[in-house]
């Protein structure tokens, strides 16, 4: 869920940036179908959320507007159904205003790779915007240029952390597995979330239990994020968010997680594996774009429906199909996607140390034991420079632009709780930065698996800290 | 040597001819994309039109053939000859695995119907899928825990270890009868292992192969669960219509160990686990109706050697092995097993190689054909179902079914043998018809029969009356009975006849008031006529007449004749035949007696006449 909520004021200043430099949000490409034009909408459904306008990532059907995941291949398709997520807002009185943009089927980090064109930042550097972030592009934007009053994203891999860290607004990732996840157009169903009707009583159990204290919350400051690729600007601004903390009588502590360096590497294994094989079902024969003509020749030996899938998908998108059919086959498969299961085992087992609270997850007690008694929350920066233009993210290879994640993946690898706030560019920090530039730095807020309330209250508690100091 | 699939080739031929629509409606036509697919192996539709073929006529099929063989052996140029003694030399090892359609009310992982409801559209094409089964962008799978039962009854009847933990797998590969792409199996964790199998010589186990022993004993590897695939339609030359009905329907696939050593075991073993499955009440069609398809694992090593050295799951000193898929009929198993294992022999001793390969057979052929080699196989890209958590089956569960579980096939035969008297081979026949129904029908009848002619004087003496009754029931049921079915071309659910009624007629019979001619005439008379109305309260002219109805009506009860009126008649007869007489008494043709037996029924008046009686006559006035 991207949203403005906890920094109104910060979300304001950039929309009058944003006001001042472009007139056209259309121009941004943040939306692929606009629902408030739909004729016949109920506006003033009752309900907590009533009249609220709340766009939706496109990756996430509705049944009264096309849901196409940015994809050519699904030209044209409108679900039978609506996502449980949809189906909640639409309960609570929302407004569905939208389907935003994104990178296909969320695989992208810019928002560049959509069968819709790519989505503009509404920040600009020398003249050229700025990337938005991505997959959740779209909804960030929409978002960030007030379009709507919050909108949903989706988050595999950081897709709705890093659009929020470059867009200057807040972005959450909830436990994996405490929102619904039936009607999310799948990427990499084990990253995703799912339906929490599917936890195991033991674990709901479990979850009840939150004993924090957010007046003084232990913070936990992992020494593997303080990366040479850290940007001047955003390792000046998170410095400042730490100090900010400790004043306001927040304990810091130095965490270590070991295996962050292996995270990415394995984070990219396994999600174009699930990717290649949650795709298989696009085929052209039930619904969605098909090949004209005969989509199979016995003469040139091609495979069946090589011709559909090589026309519907884009460039991304084969690469990261190409990349999971190569590290399943059977002659990888235990190099690759045993080594990186492994390996998102240790990642997992790197946060259980850390936290003070056991994973509810397992069995077998785990948590800090040592003198230190463990930490509450992680706080790292949300992405390790500020966006590049997008003729910066033209150049880069694919492997560089995987970087971007660099921060966000461990969390996702481990399914726990994350959000990204926005904090203001302070004075200095601020040196040579256009005023069209993005003048905010996402800070990242990681909690124990299940203790999602926790780290939305540490995000008030950062965004306070900060403006009272 | 393949006198029975000469046999079959025709009928099948005369089916397709006859009913081109039941054919397309199944299998894909030779067009260039169906070719293509199938020389990728790609084409899981498998062939559904196979005739059924009744165990009696089988075995029957199955003497005729071995008698044909032992008369050719005379030949001593004879082809069968040459095959024995490379069969000295060659042994045969087969594992064979079995996939079958499990009785449920739902799909295995959402909750569209398994089955046409009443009052449904006839069950019209893509009328029960719900949008997993469609893979609407968004849907997830659901394990429905009721399809689990049947499974655990499979298993449990197959003497397997059920698994605490298993887990599911994608399968991937691209075809469109599988929307998702992938098909969700338990390949390597499987619900159940390490299972038996026990047959024995009335399974259709060779002697060669039992060694004497009583019975054999296969092992099964593991029973896993798996998602069917949709039906192709073919609609014109080049048009496919998909229906979605079948797509994810609840399979489970049986592996065994490769335990087999003759294509006649082979084809046993099939035909016991399709037993088995029926009788738990696990699956609901049998093979030949499509609900049961068979692969076989075919390799073949020098007897005293360990082959090339290959192992499967344990056993090793193995030859290498061929894979032969998508058998769909007991005889397609047996026949592509003969053929694989000589193409094996005549490679090996021409000096060949054997390739590992996917061969595939089609009814009435000569010879498997190469499908793809290890380079061609398909990659599955197997990969855990994050959807799916882990199915964990709780030990009170399997405890429970355990002791609610249907006799196994193989105690309702050893009763039927034991208890009421009869042959194993028609206690099998009785139990292998019409689902039970006529194991029913018998014990009914049987009991009916025992309780008004038993004398119940001692244990033993109960004993003895009741394996003879069974004994004739069992043959009123299955051989009077059955034929008169087959005259009329009747099912068993038109039988018209009650046990109370065939009852009636045995102890009648029993109590020598009529003869077996007349007995077989009142069954003939019941078998043809209306069955009761239901509701008693208006009887009219059509009323059922009963068994005592009948006898008088027809005017059948055995007056028995004095000892000088059979005199009479026999020497009446005699005097007409003195050639026959004379051979009797002269050549010493003692079985010309029974003609004269025959005579006397006939010529004397109905219900007269008792043929042991006659005979015994005869035969007196024969050697006065």
């Amino acid at each position: 869920m991207l949203s403005a909520r906890f920094c109104w004021r910060n979300a304001s200043r950039s929309c009058q940036v944003y006001r001042n430099s472009h007139s056209i949000p259309q121009q941004l490409n943040s939306i692929v179908h606009d629902g408030r034009t739909e004729p016949g909408k109920s506006t003033d459904a009752p309900g907590s959320l009533s009249g609220k306008t709340v766009a939706v990532k496109d990756n996430i059907v509705t049944k009264d507007l096309p849901t196409t995941a940015a994809s050519r291949i699904l030209t044209g398709y409108v679900s039978s159904f609506d996502a449980t997520v949809v189906q909640l807002l639409r309960q609570h009185g929302a407004i569905i205003s939208a389907k935003t943009n994104l990178d296909e089927f969320g695989m992208g980090s810019h928002s560049q790779h959509s069968h819709a064109g790519a989505v503009l930042s509404p920040f600009s550097r020398g003249g050229v915007p700025l990337s938005p972030g991505g997959s959740s592009g779209g909804s960030a934007v929409a978002v960030a240029t007030g379009q709507c009053w919050a909108a949903l994203g989706t988050d595999t891999g950081g897709s709705v952390r890093l659009p929020a860290a470059y867009t200057g607004i807040v972005g959450f990732k909830p436990s994996y597995g405490l929102v619904s996840r039936r009607g999310v157009i799948q990427y990499a169903n084990s990253l995703d979330t799912q339906d929490p009707t599917s936890l195991s009583a033991t674990v709901r159990e479990r979850l009840g239990h939150k004993g924090a204290d957010a007046k003084r919350l232990r913070i936990g400051v992992p020494i593997e994020y303080n990366i040479d690729e850290l940007s001047p600007v955003v390792r000046a601004t998170y410095l400042r968010t730490l100090k900010a903390l400790q004043n306001a009588g927040h304990i810091l502590q130095p965490v270590s997680l070991p295996t962050t360096q292996q995270a990415l590497s394995a984070y990219y294994v396994l999600a174009p594996a699930e990717a290649s094989s949650n795709l298989a079902k696009y085929d052209g024969i039930r619904y969605g774009y098909r090949t004209p003509g005969s989509d199979a020749s016995p003469k040139n030996n091609s495979p069946l429906y090589a011709s559909t899938r090589g026309e519907g998908f884009g460039e991304e998108v084969q690469r990261r199909i190409l990349l999971g059919a190569y590290t399943l086959s059977s002659e990888a498969i235990d190099n690759y996607f045993i080594q990186a299961q492994k390996v998102r085992r240790l990642v997992q087992r790197d946060f259980d140390k850390v936290f003070a609270q056991p994973n509810p997850l397992l069995d077998r007690q785990t948590g800090a034991h040592g003198d230190d008694g463990g930490v509450e929350v992680l706080l790292t920066p949300t992405a390790p420079t500020l966006p590049p233009t997008i003729e910066e993210v033209k150049q880069q290879s694919p492997v560089e632009s995987y970087m971007n994640d660099v921060f966000t993946v461990p969390a996702s690898l481990a399914g726990l709780p994350a959000i990204s706030v926005p904090v203001r560019i302070n004075g200095k920090e601020a040196d040579g930065l256009e005023g069209t530039d993005v003048h905010d730095v996402g800070m990242q807020l990681v909690g124990q698996f299940g203790n999602d309330e926790l780290v939305l209250q540490a995000a008030e508690v950062v965004v306070q800290s900060l403006t009272s100091s | 040597m393949h006198s029975s699939t000469l046999r079959t080739a025709p009928i099948h031929l005369t089916r397709t001819l006859q009913h081109p629509s039941f054919t397309t409606a199944r299998s894909l036509r030779p067009c260039i994309v169906a070719k293509w697919l199938q020389s990728r192996r790609l084409t899981t539709a498998s062939p559904r039109t196979q005739e059924v073929i009744p165990l009696r006529k089988h075995l029957k099929d199955e003497a005729k053939r071995k008698k044909a063989e032992v008369k050719r052996d005379g030949n001593v140029l004879s082809t069968k000859q040459t095959s024995d003694s490379r069969l000295d030399k060659w042994e045969l090892t087969v594992g064979i695995e079995i996939h079958a359609e499990l009785n449920t009310a739902c799909k295995l992982f959402s909750s569209a119907p398994a089955e046409v409801s009443v009052g449904d559209d006839g069950g019209s094409a893509n009328s029960r899928v719900a949008a997993f089964d469609a893979a609407l962008p968004g849907t997830q799978p659901q394990f429905q825990i009721a399809t689990l039962l049947p499974a655990l009854r499979a298993a449990i009847a197959l003497e397997c270890e059920v698994q605490r933990k298993s887990g599911w797998d994608r399968k991937h590969y691209f075809h469109w009868d599988q929307p998702n792409g992938y098909q969700i199996t338990q390949y390597y964790r499987p619900f159940a292992k390490d299972g038996s199998l026990t047959l024995g010589a009335f399974d259709g186990v060779p002697a060669e192969d039992l060694n004497g022993a009583e019975s054999i004993t296969i092992g099964i590897k593991q029973i896993q669960m798996e998602q069917d695939t949709a039906k192709t339609m073919n609609v014109g030359s080049s048009t496919y219509h998909v229906d979605l009905n079948r797509a994810g329907m609840p399979l489970i696939e049986v592996i065994t160990l490769p335990h087999i050593h003759s294509p006649q075991t082979a084809a046993a073993v099939v035909r016991k686990i399709q037993a088995v499955l029926k009788g738990v009440d696990a699956c609901v069609t049998g093979m030949e109706l499509g609900g049961l398809r068979a692969d076989v694992n075919v390799s073949v090593r020098q007897r005293g050697t360990s082959g090339t050295g290959s192992s499967y799951s344990g056993v090793s000193g193995l030859g290498q092995r061929t894979e032969i898929k998508n058998l769909s009929s007991f005889k397609a198993v047996e026949d592509a097993i003969v053929a694989e294992r000589d193409r094996q022999i005549s490679v090996l001793e021409a000096g060949g190689v054997i390739e590992g390969e996917t061969r595939g057979w089609t009814l009435g052929a000569t010879e498997t054909t190469r499908l793809r080699g290890k380079e061609g196989e398909v990659d599955y890209r197997y990969m855990p179902d994050a959807d799916l958590p882990p199915l964990v089956i709780g030990s009170d569960l399997v405890k429970h079914l355990k002791t609610t579980m249907p006799m196994l096939p193989d105690a309702v035969e050893q009763d039927l043998e034991e208890w009421h008297g009869l042959s194993r081979k028609d206690a099998k026949t009785l139990n292998e018809q019409d689902n039970g129904d006529r194991v029913e029908f018998f014990e009914r009848t049987a009991s009916f029969l025992l309780a008004e002619v038993g004398t119940f004087k001692s244990e033993v003496s109960t004993g003895k009356e009741r394996r003879k009754t069974g004994k004739l029931v069992g043959n009123w049921v299955l051989h009077e009975l059955g034929g008169l079915l087959a005259t009329h071309q009747r099912s068993w659910d038109d039988v018209r006849v009650t046990a109370d009624e065939l009852k009636d007629i045995l102890v009648c019979l029993h109590k020598n008031q009529i003869t077996a001619r007349a007995a077989k005439q009142i069954l003939a008379e019941l078998v043809q006529r209306q069955p009761a109305p239901k509701g008693p309260y208006w009887p009219s002219m059509d009323t059922r007449p009963s068994v005592e109805q009948l006898i008088d009506a027809g005017n059948l009860r055995l007056r028995p004749l004095s000892e000088h009126e059979y005199e009479k008649l026999a020497k009446q007869i005699m005097d007409a035949s003195p050639e026959m007489v004379k051979a009797v008494r002269e050549k010493g043709q003692k079985g010309k007696v029974m003609w004269f037996v025959g005579q006397m029924v006939r010529q004397g008046e109905e219900g007269t006449v008792e043929p042991e009686k006659a005979k015994v006559v005869i035969e007196r006035l024969m050697d006065g």
